[in-house]
Formats: C-alpha cells, structure tokens, sequence
C-alpha cells in the first residue's frame, strides 16, 4: 500500500470538492436568474395568444393601419431578447457543467494510473473526518452525471422552441420549472456536508 | 441612462458657424429630452393601466359571482364594496393625467417641426431648391434632418391616437383577451418603430451632442 500515492488523490479530491462547491453556488445562482427571464416568455405568450384570440377588426382598434402586425412584431421582437438572454444563462451553465466534468474526470484518471498502488483496502479506508477514497469518487462522479443531464435537458428544452409555435412558448415555463431536481440537488449539498472536515484537513 | 443634454460650450463648437446650425443642434437636444420624457411618462403609466384592467375585471367577475350566489343566499351582504367603482376611477383620472401630459409632448415635437422646417425654408430661399452644397455638420442634408423628424413625429402622433383610443376603451373592456391586447399595445407601443432609439443616436453624433 502507497502512502503518497493515496494522500495525493486525497488532495485531487479535495480540489474536486472545493470546485463543486463553487460550482453549485455559481449554477443555483445563475438559475435563479432564469426564473424571472421564463416569467416574461410566458408573459409574452399570453399577449401572443391574446392577441391571435382578438378579431381587431371588430373592436375600436380597427382603424389603426396595420395594428396586428406592428404589435405581433414587438411581441416576437420582445421575446427574441429574452430567449437570446435564456441563452446567455445557458453558456453560463455550459462553463459549469465543463468545470465539474472537467476536475472529476482529473481525478478519475488520476486514481486510474495509480490503482497498483492503491489497493482496495487503501480506497475503502475511513476515518471520523476522512470518507473513503471510493466513496468519495462515487459521489463526485454522481454530482457530475447530474449536473450533465440537468444541462442537457435544459438546453433541449430551448432548443425545440420555435417562434411560429405558441404553444409551445406557453408551455416552457412549466416544463422549465419541471426540470427541477430538489432530492439531487439536496444529495450534492449532503456531499458537500461529508466531506466538509475532509476538506478542511490535510 | 443618459440624462437630458444641454448645450454647453463643449458642444458649441459648430454653432460658430452659423444660426442654422445652432438651431438644428438645439432641435436635436430637445428631441433627445422630448423622447426621454415620453417614455419616462410610458414607464409611469403601464401599472397604472394595468390596475385598471384588474380592477375592471375582478369586479365583473364578482358581479357574475354574486349573480349566481345571490339566490340561495338572499339575506347576506352584497360582496362587492362600492370602493370598486371609486378606485377605478382614481385609477383612469391618472392614466388621463399621464396622458395629457403626453399631448403636451407630442405638440413639443410638432413645435420643433415647424422649426426645422423654418430652417429648410431659409436654405431653400438661400440656397436654391438643393439647398447648401456644404452639409452643415458631418454629412446630413438639411432635408435629411427633417425627415427623421418627420417620422419620429408621425409615430408619436400615431402612438398617442392609439393610447387616447384605449384609454376610452380600458375601463369598459369586460373580455380579458381584449384587455390583454390593450396592455400589449400600451407596453409594446407598436407605432414607435424598433430603431428610433438608433435614429436618435445617429441625429445625435451628427449633430456633435455625441462624440464620434
């Protein structure tokens, strides 16, 4: 069994960690920016379908040259501004997907290149402060596959949203809003709870 | 945000030149500060439309209610407090306000209309029906300033008409649908078109208020 070879894992994966935690922080915060953003697209949904529900020639609006159509215009213009922001957010989370993928994928090399020296007893060993090398692994590699999915559904999501298709502008919100993972993103911030003395010790 | 502008001397340079100039730059200012104001006065007044709208239909929805409630329950108080109709009104006296106010703007506007169309007069009168060989600031001609004037002018013409016809028409309104349409127009303003900012900003570094 290698003591060096075990410590330095041990510190990659102190960094994974460390990086998970800034990461989480970085992708609730910039989801919570799509909230408001996925209020106005539905908000301008609701005016688009209004507006398509409304015979303008048999209300006073009708001697306004071309009403419909200026005003179908703003409202696409309006929504093209928001989606090109939900899109923004979007890259936003693609850096946070990268970075996680990035560092677990490190330190699952790294453990891959060393598994002569480090043997299943030095991978299951645990202490009070200190989770087992594998435990830890599996962890990371569980944060990592959802932080994937969860970018990969929403960036779906986006993608099929057309501009000619209305109902499926109203229904996005709710779908976004279905995507939420409470019981996994709860898991990840239990990770981090694990793992806290590990972090801290040396 | 920009603020209003000014004429300072930093800015008067071109105005040395000759009165014509001072007057178009002066035009233009007050077209930047005209513009701020209408859509300062915009912002002001959209929840006000909106409560409007509410207002209007919760109480024609609590009427329905109460229509249906009213005959299995003869002896209770009429749900819907009288403060309905008072605040609705409250409410459109403001929106009027705002309105009238944007009268005031658009009547602004048409001032400086007539004003730069006094300064095409001249150059015609001076100048023959080309007018000055030399552009009096970058590259504009004297008829190009009025016409971006001229169709800044007929939207926010356009844009009050639309606003006066729905302010008629809010407080009637009982299908949310229609309403919606109202609030979008107020909001979206369908009869400025989408570059007037960048036209605003062109007259604006021609005319030197901006630097190139």
């Amino acid at each position: 069994m290698s003591k060096p070879a075990l410590l330095s894992l041990q510190q990659t994966l102190r960094k994974s960690f460390h990086s998970l935690e800034n990461n989480q922080k970085i992708w609730t915060s910039v989801l919570s920016e799509c909230s408001p953003l996925m209020e106005s697209l539905g908000n301008l949904a609701e005016q688009l379908r209004a507006l398509s529900n409304v015979q303008i020639s048999n209300t006073p609006l009708r001697n306004f040259p071309d009403l419909e159509e200026r005003l179908r215009f703003k409202l696409l213009q309006a929504t093209d501004t928001v989606l090109g922001k939900l899109n923004d957010k979007m890259s936003a989370l693609q850096s946070v997907r990268d970075a996680i993928s990035n560092q677990v994928s490190a330190v699952f090399q790294q453990y891959e290149q060393n598994t002569d020296s480090l043997d299943l007893l030095a991978v299951t060993e645990r202490s009070a402060t200190n989770p087992s090398a594998a435990d830890m692994l599996e962890w990371l590699q569980d944060a990592e596959r959802y932080y994937r999915q969860q970018f990969l559904r929403r960036k779906t999501l986006l993608q099929t949203l057309r501009a000619d298709d209305l109902s499926l502008l109203e229904s996005t919100p709710k779908r976004w809003k279905s995507l939420e993972s409470p019981g996994a993103e709860e898991r990840i911030t239990d990770t981090l709870f694990k793992v806290s003395f590990f972090m801290e010790s040396q | 945000m920009e603020g209003d502008i000014t004429v300072t001397s930093s800015n008067r340079k071109c105005s040395a030149v000759s009165g014509s100039t001072r007057k178009i730059k002066d035009n233009a200012a007050d077209w930047h500060n005209l513009l701020l104001r209408w859509e300062r006065l915009s912002e002001e007044s959209f929840p006000i439309a909106g409560n409007i709208v509410n207002l209007r239909l919760n109480s024609s929805q609590s009427r329905q209610q109460q229509q249906v409630d009213e005959p299995l329950s003869p002896l209770s108080a009429p749900s819907q407090p009288t403060g309905g109709a008072a605040e609705l009104q409250d409410e459109c006296c403001k929106l009027q306000d705002i309105l009238n106010n944007m009268v005031v703007v658009v009547m602004r506007m048409e001032r400086l209309m007539v004003s730069q169309r006094g300064v095409l007069d001249l150059e015609e009168f001076q100048f023959g029906p080309e007018g000055r060989k030399v552009p009096l600031f970058h590259s504009w001609t004297t008829k190009q300033f009025e016409n971006s004037f001229r169709v800044l002018l007929d939207s926010f013409r356009q844009e009050l008409q639309l606003k006066q016809t729905i302010l008629q028409e809010l407080a009637h309104t009982v299908t949310s649908d229609l309403s919606m349409v109202y609030l979008s127009c107020w909001l979206h303003q369908p009869f400025i078109p989408p570059q007037t900012r960048m036209m605003l900003e062109a007259l604006l570094l021609e005319t030197g208020h901006r630097p190139l």
